[in-house]
C-alpha cells in the first residue's frame, strides 16, 4: 500500500458533498477541481446568513476541547472549529483533510505523515509539524489521556519526530497498520496548536468561536482565512443546546431554528406536515446488546447463539427506528472495506433458539437486561427484545437506569446490557472492544485464536491480506461473540426549507457529521 | 386595626416593656423564623451532600461516560479532587462558602457563580412575573366571582378553575405551544432561546408562553381561595353593617371585605410562589428555558456537587423566605390571629 502515490487531496475533501467521494483507501481521485461540488437541493450555493442549529445531547459538561469531545453537542461545536488529519467521507471512508500523505513502512511500525501547506489557525499562525506532534502528545499524555489515547496507544509518543516543517515521523511501539483508519474517527486527530487553551480555542476549521456557554448556547463566525476558498457559505452559526426532541421539533416548526439533530422516527410525519424536511442517513453507528461471555448463563456459547436467534431484526428496526437503518449481523464496522458482507444473514428462529437453550439446560431462562437512555432508541430496543424473547419462553426483565448510573462504576460489568458506539472501522474497533486488553471489552471476550488473528492483521500492510484476516475474525465474532447487533440505526435529522447542502452521511453523526461549511441558506 | 393591637397580649415568651409591645409579636416571629431558616438550610446542605455521596459514580464517571478508561478516570478524579474523603470535600465547600466562594463546577470547570448567575435571574423573572400576574388575576377574579355569586360569570369561572386544576403544567404548556407557536398560529416563539448574558426581558415575546403557562396553573388556586374567603367576609356582620350604613358597593367590597378576605389567600399565594419555584423545572424543560431547574437536572446527572448544592440552597432559601413572608403578611393582615386567644 502506498498511499502517497494517490491524489486524493482536494477532491476527497472538497468533494465531500458528492456522495461516494474519493476515499483514502481503494479509490482514486476523479477530479482536482478546487470548486465545491454542486449542492443537492438545487440551485447555486448562496453566501451569507446565520445557521441556527438545535442540538440535543449537551450538558454543563460541554467542552470545546476536540480531543475530549464526548456528546453530540461537543461534536457539533468541535467539528466546525477544528479539522482532523484524516476524516470520513459521507460514505464513511477515510479521507485526507489536514494530512496529504500517510505512508507506513513495510512492518507497519512507522508512518510518515505529510501535512497540507498553507493552513492557518484562527489566530493566523500556520499549522506545522510542531502542532501535530503537540496534538499527539496531548492525546497520549499519561497524566491526562484524551479520548483517543486508548485507540492510539501504539504510537510511540517519545519517538515522534519532525522531519521538516510539514512532515512528521510517527513510530509505533507495536505494529499499527490501521493508523489511517483510527485517525479518521471523530475527535481522534483534530489538530490543536502548540499551547492550546480550551477556554480560548483556536483551530483550523471553517468557523471560529465567538461565545460559548456550556449547556446553553455557542456562537461562531466565518473564518475568513479558511484554506478551502469559497467556504464556508454561511456567515455564522448558532448552536443551542436542547433538552429533548419535543422542544427541538416545536422550535423547528415555529421557524426558530434551521436544523435539528437526532430525531426519532415518531416525529417524521409531524415535521413534514409543517413543510419542513427530513434527512435520513444510513448510519454506521451501532447500539449492541452486550452479553458477558465469562458469566453464566452467557458463558455457554449455545445460550449466546440462542439470544441472537430470538431477535426479529427487521421488526425491531421497524418498531424502534421506523425501518430507517441497516439490518445487522452481530458484527460491527458495517461500512468498512473489511466488513464481511458474505456472512449469512441471521434471522429470527425461535425453534432453533429453544433447542439450543434446551441443550444448554436453560429451558426456562430468565434474566435482567440493564438499559438506559444513552442513545436514540436504546430503551425501546430493550423492550422489543424482551417481547421477542418471550416467544421462546425466555423471561427478560428490563431494568432502566439513568445514564449516569449506567456509565458509573458498574459500566463494563453489567451481565446483559446495551451500549452505543459511533461508526468505527473493523480493526480499530476490535482494539477498543473485543480484545482482552481492550479498554471497553464489555462482553469480556477473550478468544486466543481471535487475538492471534488480530496481532497478525495489525502488522499486515497489504490490504487484501489484512482483509482476509479480518474476515476470519468476523467469523469468530459471528459464531461466538458476546454482541447482538440487530441493526445499524438510521440517523434522522430535521431541517427547514431554507436549508441546502445537507447530504446523508454514513458515519453516524447528524447533519453532515456536524460539518456545517457546505450548508447554505436561501 | 390599631385598637385591636392595643389590647395587652404579649406574644410568646417575650416579657418586654409595654411601649414596645406593638412591634414585638412580628419581630419575634421574624427573628425566630429566620434563625430556624438558617439552621434548616445548613441541614439541607448536609442532606444534599450525603445524597450525592450515596449515588453511584461521581463527576468523573458522569463526564467521561463511555470514554472512561481507568487512566482517564484517575486523571480526572485527581484533577477534580474527588479522591479526597467525603468529609474533607464537604468541609472545603462549606469553608469556601463562608469566604464567599461558591466553588467551581466539576463538569464545566467554570465558577459556580458565573454558571448560575444568569440562570438565577432567568428563573427569578419567570417566577416573579408569573407570581405577580397570577396573584392579581386570581384575587381580581375571586373578588369578582364572590361579588357576583351564583351568576353565570361565577359559574363559568368556578368550573373553569376546577377544570384547569386537573391539568398538569406540561399539558398546559404543550397546548399553548400547539395553539400559539407551532401548529395553529405562529404568533409566539415555541421555545425560549436567550442570548447568554442578555437579561430575559430584552426579548419579552419569548417570556409570554412560559409565564402564561405558570399563570394558568396558579390562578385557579388563588381564585378559589379568594372567592371562598370573600364570600365569608361578605356574609359577615360588619359588612352587613357597612351596607346598612349606605356605603357604596365598591367601598364595602374593597375597603371592608377585601382586607379580611385576603388573609387566608395570602397563605395560598405563598404556596403558589413555592410551587412556582419547583414548577419552573417542568416549564423550563418544555420551553428549553435556560433557568435554574434545567441546570439542576443537568447538574444531578453530571454529579456536579457544587452546582447541585448551590441551586438546592437557593431553592430552599426561597422556600424559607416565602414561608416567613406569607406568615408575616397574613399575621399583619389579620390582627386577631397574631394574638393568643384568651
Amino acid at each position: 500500500m502506498d498511499l502517497s502515490r494517490r491524489e486524493f487531496t482536494k477532491t476527497a475533501v472538497l468533494g465531500s458533498m458528492a456522495v461516494g467521494a474519493a476515499g483514502l483507501v481503494g479509490a482514486c481521485s476523479s477530479s482536482t477541481s478546487n470548486t465545491p461540488g454542486p449542492s443537492i437541493g438545487g440551485g447555486n450555493p448562496r453566501k451569507g446568513g446565520t445557521l441556527r442549529a438545535a442540538i440535543t445531547g449537551g450538558s454543563s459538561s460541554d467542552t470545546l476541547d476536540p480531543l475530549n469531545a464526548i456528546n453530540n453537542a461537543d461534536f457539533a461545536r468541535c467539528n466546525n472549529l477544528f479539522e482532523p488529519l484524516v476524516g470520513l467521507t459521507p460514505g464513511a471512508q477515510p479521507v485526507f483533510v489536514l494530512a496529504t500523505e500517510l505512508t507506513p513502512n513495510p512492518t507497519a511500525t512507522q508512518w510518515t505523515l505529510r501535512l497540507r501547506q498553507g493552513v492557518t489557525f484562527h489566530n493566523g499562525k500556520e499549522m506545522t509539524a510542531d502542532d501535530v506532534i503537540y496534538t499527539f502528545q496531548t492525546i497520549l499524555n499519561p497524566k491526562a489521556p484524551a479520548a483517543a489515547a486508548a485507540g492510539l496507544a501504539s504510537i510511540d509518543m517519545a519517538g515522534l519526530k519532525k522531519l521538516d516543517k510539514y512532515t512528521v515521523l510517527i513510530p509505533c511501539t507495536t505494529p499499527f497498520a490501521t493508523l489511517h483508519e483510527a485517525l479518521a474517527i471523530p475527535g481522534y486527530s483534530s489538530v490543536i496548536p502548540v499551547g492550546f487553551n480550551a477556554k480560548a480555542p483556536v483551530g483550523t476549521g471553517p468557523f471560529k468561536l465567538v461565545s460559548f456557554t456550556p449547556g446553553t448556547q455557542s456562537t461562531f463566525s466565518r473564518y475568513n482565512g479558511y484554506w478551502q476558498s469559497g467556504l464556508p457559505y454561511v456567515d455564522g452559526v448558532i448552536i443551542t443546546d436542547y433538552s429533548d426532541e419535543t422542544t427541538q421539533v416545536s422550535a423547528l416548526q415555529a421557524g426558530q431554528v434551521d436544523v435539528a439533530n437526532l430525531l426519532s422516527a415518531d416525529v417524521i410525519s409531524e415535521v413534514q406536515s409543517q413543510g419542513k424536511n427530513i434527512l435520513v442517513s444510513d448510519g454506521g453507528g451501532w447500539n449492541p446488546f452486550t452479553m458477558r461471555v465469562d458469566t453464566a448463563p452467557f458463558s455457554d456459547v449455545r445460550v449466546r447463539q440462542a439470544m441472537r436467534l430470538l431477535v426479529d431484526r427487521p421488526q425491531m428496526l421497524d418498531l424502534v427506528f421506523g425501518g430507517h437503518g441497516t439490518i445487522g449481523n452481530d458484527v460491527f464496522g458495517v461500512w468498512a472495506q473489511e466488513y464481511d458482507q458474505a456472512l449469512p444473514q441471521r434471522h429470527q428462529d425461535i425453534a432453533q433458539a429453544k433447542s439450543l437453550l434446551k441443550a444448554a439446560g436453560h429451558e426456562d431462562l430468565s434474566f435482567t437486561i440493564v438499559t438506559s437512555d444513552i442513545a436514540q432508541g436504546v430503551t425501546q430496543a430493550a423492550q422489543v427484545f424482551a417481547q421477542q424473547a418471550s416467544a421462546a419462553g425466555v423471561t427478560v426483565t428490563v431494568q432502566n437506569v439513568t445514564v449516569t448510573d449506567f456509565y458509573g462504576p458498574s459500566y463494563l460489568k453489567w451481565v446483559f446490557a446495551q451500549d452505543y458506539w459511533y461508526y468505527n472501522f473493523y480493526l480499530p474497533q476490535v482494539s477498543l472492544a473485543t480484545l482482552p486488553t481492550a479498554p471497553f471489552n464489555e462482553c469480556h471476550f477473550d478468544n486466543p485464536a481471535y487475538v492471534k488473528l488480530y496481532s497478525e492483521a495489525i502488522a499486515t500492510v497489504d490490504e487484501t491480506k489484512r482483509k482476509e484476516l479480518a474476515f476470519a475474525m468476523q467469523q469468530i465474532d459471528y459464531d461466538e461473540g458476546g454482541y447482538i447487533i440487530p441493526f445499524f440505526p438510521g440517523v434522522i435529522d430535521g431541517y427547514g426549507s431554507n436549508v441546502h447542502g445537507l447530504v446523508p452521511s454514513k458515519g453516524g453523526l447528524s447533519l453532515n457529521a456536524y460539518d456545517f461549511k457546505n450548508i447554505w441558506l436561501a | 386595626m390599631a385598637h385591636v393591637i392595643a389590647k395587652p397580649a404579649p406574644a410568646g415568651k417575650s416579657r418586654a416593656p409595654a411601649p414596645e409591645r406593638r412591634a414585638h409579636p412580628l419581630r419575634n416571629v421574624l427573628l425566630k423564623r429566620t434563625a430556624i431558616g438558617v439552621l434548616t438550610l445548613w441541614f439541607v446542605s448536609i442532606l444534599v451532600f450525603a445524597a450525592t455521596q450515596v449515588l453511584p459514580g461521581n463527576a468523573a464517571y458522569a463526564v467521561l461516560q463511555n470514554t472512561a478508561t481507568p487512566q482517564r478516570l484517575r486523571a480526572l478524579e485527581t484533577q477534580l479532587h474527588l479522591n479526597r474523603p467525603a468529609v474533607a470535600q464537604y468541609w472545603a465547600w462549606v469553608s469556601g462558602l463562608l469566604h464567599g466562594n461558591l466553588g467551581t463546577s466539576l463538569a464545566s470547570g467554570a465558577s459556580v457563580s458565573s454558571l448560575i448567575g444568569g440562570r438565577i435571574v432567568n428563573s427569578a423573572v419567570l417566577v416573579i412575573a408569573a407570581g405577580l400576574i397570577g396573584t392579581l388575576l386570581g384575587v381580581g377574579l375571586g373578588v369578582l366571582a364572590a361579588a357576583r355569586r351564583d351568576s353565570w360569570l361565577d359559574h363559568v369561572l368556578s368550573v373553569g378553575a376546577l377544570a384547569i386544576t386537573a391539568l398538569p403544567e406540561f399539558v398546559v404548556a404543550v397546548v399553548l405551544v400547539i395553539f400559539f407557536a407551532a401548529l395553529v398560529w405562529h404568533l409566539l416563539p415555541a421555545v425560549s432561546v436567550f442570548t447568554p448574558g442578555q437579561p430575559p426581558w430584552s426579548s419579552p415575546s419569548e417570556l409570554v408562553l412560559p409565564v402564561a403557562t405558570l399563570v394558568i396553573v396558579i390562578v385557579p388556586y388563588v381564585f378559589r381561595m379568594m372567592r371562598a374567603s370573600m364570600i365569608d367576609a361578605l356574609e359577615s356582620d360588619y359588612v352587613e353593617m357597612a351596607r346598612l350604613k349606605g356605603l357604596p358597593r365598591w367601598r364595602v367590597l374593597l375597603v371592608h371585605a377585601l382586607p379580611n378576605g385576603i388573609a387566608p389567600t395570602v397563605q395560598v399565594i405563598g404556596l403558589s410562589f413555592i410551587y412556582l419555584a419547583g414548577g419552573v423545572v417542568v416549564v423550563e424543560y418544555v420551553f428549553n428555558y435556560p433557568g435554574l431547574g434545567a441546570e439542576l437536572v443537568s447538574a444531578v446527572s453530571d454529579r456536579d456537587i457544587p452546582v447541585i448544592q448551590f441551586i438546592v440552597l437557593i431553592l430552599a432559601a426561597f422556600y424559607v423566605a416565602v414561608n416567613i413572608l406569607s406568615d408575616v403578611v397574613s399575621l399583619a393582615a389579620s390582627p386577631r390571629r397574631r394574638l393568643p386567644r384568651s
